[in-house]
């Protein structure tokens, strides 16, 4: 310490550590008489007193022998990834050349070469995910491009990119409604979601609910998509089904709504669980008290998606039905439009082909206008003038049956008149196929009745025709698509709405005739998706044959209606209560149905406000 | 696949740090197969030096808390352990002096954007400045230091000015790798796990998962 101070001018106090020496207990100096320079008198020079005094320290001061730095552990946190499931490696060809064989794996999606560098689709955790571990288990997933591009997962061609973003969407989500518009690649994307969730380890045990007439179609895509994954298909009889439904091991179990609703029921209260059930045309269970609806809910599982591309068939109200399903909703929730716009937002993905198809090829739609034949004229006039008296005679005792009956037959005879044969759709229809034929075309026609298909099956004999639908057994349906697909001589394929209008690939076929018209648009629409889908190269020519001054006019109109309200539902969000489909008001203002009332007469028919859903 | 690896023929660990203002640095191992899939995640909660450590380490500090000790403890405590660790944070190599298995520098991908130019997630930059982070910024990380931010979003220059180690080369999927300049040996390990690798593998893409992940781990870290 070396603290120097004055004390009172005299005397100099030296700050010491205790026990130091006090200087003024030293010797003096001899005493020296000095003249300065400056004239002062040396005699009055005195030395200060000096003393040493104690004084605390300020920090206590500590002596170690050494310093280390202490930085304490660090800590971390470790999030381990689950084992996903292991299946056959990629196919691997040899290619021999000469004096070497080097191995090649097959094709993976690679993009071609002219192809600017895209941004690669990143895995988001979604906004329900919560905890730490869930979210980092998605945000370290990889780009799917990487994990898809044929380093582990051989795709057969390389996904759109909305397809990618479909694909990390739908690994991410718990509860999802995939609502893309029809022929997009809601099964590819499915299938891949499905592949990456099982190869990571998230799922083991799916479940696929879908009409029956798409099994075929779903095998098929499995086998194109995702060959390594087993898919076992419930079928036979109820001992067999049982055995399939439990059976230890098994990855994928495809089963169609039916079969799904009988054999749940007869498992009671243990149903088979799932780490995640998937239902195609998920409309299907858009009426929540049906009993499909009620056993899909009641299937215990981890995830929940649905797949259609007409998530609002009727009303929007459907969606809480799919909610329901999807577990976003509390059981009989009732959401307002409000609150189902916000959980669209979140649990519905749906992209149109205008949106994200830019390179597919148009449809063009054309409405073939035909006036009857005289003889259908005539049979039509005499039916419509009959049935109309019969039900104003009703009055009131008429029903939605009783038109909707006189509906069909006036409809089935703008298709022909059953007595002569006459139709002057079958005339515009051969004359258009001979040109489609000719130039190597093939065309699909849809028609709402069997007995209307197999009438114009003989008449267009010269043409091949090939029949789909329900009255085909099932295992002979696969046959006729790829029949229609692969011989040239076969230019049409005749179908029903109710069999062929979903989940079928035959976008080979560049003309689409609808024979006759369906109640819903949405279902026309899908019925045309059936060609103008993914893999179409050339424009799809759909005809719409409606009879002039006929009922089918009159459907046209409303059906026309209901499409622009379709649209503004899907796409602004604006939805009303309005039926998409006809309801029972509008299928009796067909037509100008009058009971007498007194002197005069009143309309007859429910009020314009009731909108029970006719089809 | 887990730890029992059945096809992990060649594991690759990818190591990365953070440096945060007022808190120090973070750093997080990704452990994925051969094909980038992952096995393994682990990150360390932020370890900031006090004024003495920074006055006695000086410029070693970087390459000791990053090398020694972030890296080492991840490592360590690693339950699958990569046969391969790999860097795109210069200092992070000195962890070579302290495992034994190989550790080699990532150089950044000049056709990749700099991480300081990568969108960090919205959720961290919505973060009130009252209950976590403030709006944060990573610093470029071109130079192989760790990425920095800070609250300005301008460039921090990095602590420890890089020293230009200069160790073998190898080629390993896309990229051109470092090994440390003392262990010229691993040359032959890293050579022999390299044919697993697919050659159009790119080794800087799997940083930007590890950013993201130590993104989110501060985000909720931060809100709780």
């Amino acid at each position: 310490m070396s603290d120097l101070s004055l004390s009172g001018g005299q005397e100099l106090v030296l700050g010491a550590t205790p026990g130091a020496t006090d200087l003024a207990t030293a010797p003096a100096r001899p005493a020296l008489v000095e003249i300065f320079t400056s004239g002062i008198n040396s005699a009055l020079h005195r030395f200060p007193k000096v003393r040493c005094q104690e004084a605390a320290a300020v920090v206590t001061a500590e002596l170690a022998e050494r310093w280390r730095p202490n930085w304490g552990g660090v800590k971390t946190v470790r999030l381990t990834f689950p084992e996903g499931i292991e299946f056959l490696p990629p196919p691997v060809k040899r290619v021999t050349g000469p004096g070497q064989e080097k191995p090649q794996a097959l094709a993976g999606p690679q993009p071609p070469p002219e192809m600017p560098p895209r941004k690669p689709t990143r895995v988001k955790p979604p906004p329900d995910a919560l905890s730490l571990e869930d979210r980092l288990f998605y945000l370290l997933q990889p780009p799917l491009e990487t994990w898809l591009k044929g380093q582990e997962l051989i795709m057969p061609f390389e996904p759109f990119h909305y397809q990618y973003e479909g694909i990390a969407w739908l690994f991410s989500q718990k509860g999802a409604l995939l609502a893309d518009e029809m022929g997009l690649g809601k099964t590819m994307q499915t299938i891949t979601a499905m592949r990456l969730l099982l190869r990571s380890g998230q799922v083991g045990r799916i479940l696929l609910v879908c009409p029956k007439p798409l099994i075929p179609n779903w095998l098929r895509e499995f086998k194109s998509w995702a060959e390594e994954l087993p898919v076992v298909t419930i079928e036979g009889d109820g001992a067999r089904r049982q055995m399939l439904w439990t059976m230890p091991g098994t990855v994928i179990l495809l089963a169609n709504y039916e079969l799904m609703v009988r054999d749940m029921e007869s498992f009671g209260e243990q149903p088979p669980q799932f780490d995640l059930v998937v239902l195609d045309e998920a409309q299907r269970i858009k009426n929540r008290d049906s009993r499909t609806a009620a056993t899909a809910r009641g299937i215990p599982r981890k995830r929940s998606w649905a797949l259609t591309g007409t998530p609002i068939e009727n009303r929007p109200e459907e969606l809480a039905s799919l909610y329901e399903f999807m577990e976003v909703v509390p059981p009989r929730a009732t959401p307002d439009l409000r609150q189902l716009t916000r959980l669209a937002k979140q649990y519905i993905l749906r992209r149109t082909k205008d949106l994200v198809m830019t390179d597919l090829p148009p449809r063009l739609d054309r409405d073939a206008i035909l006036d009857l034949a005289p003889a259908q004229r005539s049979a039509y006039e005499t039916a419509e003038r009959d049935g109309v008296v019969r039900l104003n005679d009703m009055g009131d005792a008429i029903s939605i049956q009783h038109v909707f009956e006189l509906v069909l037959r006036l409809k089935q005879i703008t298709n022909y008149d059953p007595l002569t044969g006459e139709s002057s759709k079958l005339e515009r229809l051969e004359a258009d196929m001979e040109e489609i034929a000719a130039c190597g075309g093939k065309a699909i026609l849809f028609s709402q009745w069997t007995g209307c298909i197999d009438w114009l099956v003989a008449r267009l004999a010269r043409f091949n025709p090939l029949v789909y639908h329900g009255k085909i057994p099932t295992h002979k349906r696969e046959p006729v698509l790829a029949q229609f697909k692969q011989d040239p001589n076969v230019h049409l394929l005749l179908m029903s709405y109710a069999t062929g209008a979903v989940g079928l690939n035959l976008q080979f076929a560049g003309y689409v005739f609808l024979f006759d018209r369906w109640w819903n648009p949405a279902v026309e629409d899908q019925a045309i998706n059936r060609a103008h889908r993914i893999g179409q190269k050339s424009p799809v020519i759909v005809t719409r044959f409606i009879s002039k001054d006929t009922i089918e006019e009159r459907i046209d109109r409303v059906l026309q209606e209901k499409r622009e309200l379709f649209a503004l539902v899907l796409g602004e969000g604006e939805a009303t209560n309005q039926s998409l489909s006809m309801n029972a008001s509008e299928i009796f203002g067909l037509f100008d149905l009058k009971a007498r009332h007194g002197k005069g007469t009143r309309q007859i028919g429910p009020a314009p406000a009731e909108q029970a859903p006719a089809a | 696949m887990g730890s029992s690896g059945k096809q992990e023929a060649f594991r690759l660990g990818f190591l990365t740090a953070l440096e945060i203002p007022e808190k120090g640095y973070v750093g997080g191992l990704l452990v994925t197969n051969q094909q980038g899939r992952p096995l393994e995640f682990q990150c360390t909660l932020p370890v900031k030096p006090n004024s003495t450590q920074e006055i006695l380490y000086g410029p070693t500090l970087a390459g000791f808390i990053l090398g020694e000790l972030i890296g080492v403890a991840l490592f360590e405590k690693a339950g699958v352990k990569p046969h391969l660790v790999l860097t795109d944070c210069e200092p992070i190599l000195e962890l070579r002096e302290h495992i034994a298995a190989p550790v080699a520098f990532v150089a950044p991908d000049a056709g990749r954007p700099a991480p300081a130019a990568l969108p960090a997630p919205d959720s961290v930059l919505a973060l009130d400045a009252n209950g976590g982070l403030p709006q944060l910024k990573v610093a470029p990380a071109a130079n192989g230091q760790p990425g920095q931010l800070d609250e300005a979003g301008g460039s921090v220059p990095s602590s420890a000015p890089a020293e230009q180690p200069q160790g073998v080369e190898v080629r390993l999927g896309r990229q051109i790798i470092r090994l440390h300049r003392a262990h010229v040996e691993d040359g032959g390990t890293v050579q022999a796990g390299a044919r697993h690798v697919p050659g159009d593998a790119d080794l800087s893409e799997p940083f930007e998962r590890v950013r993201s992940a130590l993104y989110e781990a501060l985000r909720i870290g931060a809100a709780k």
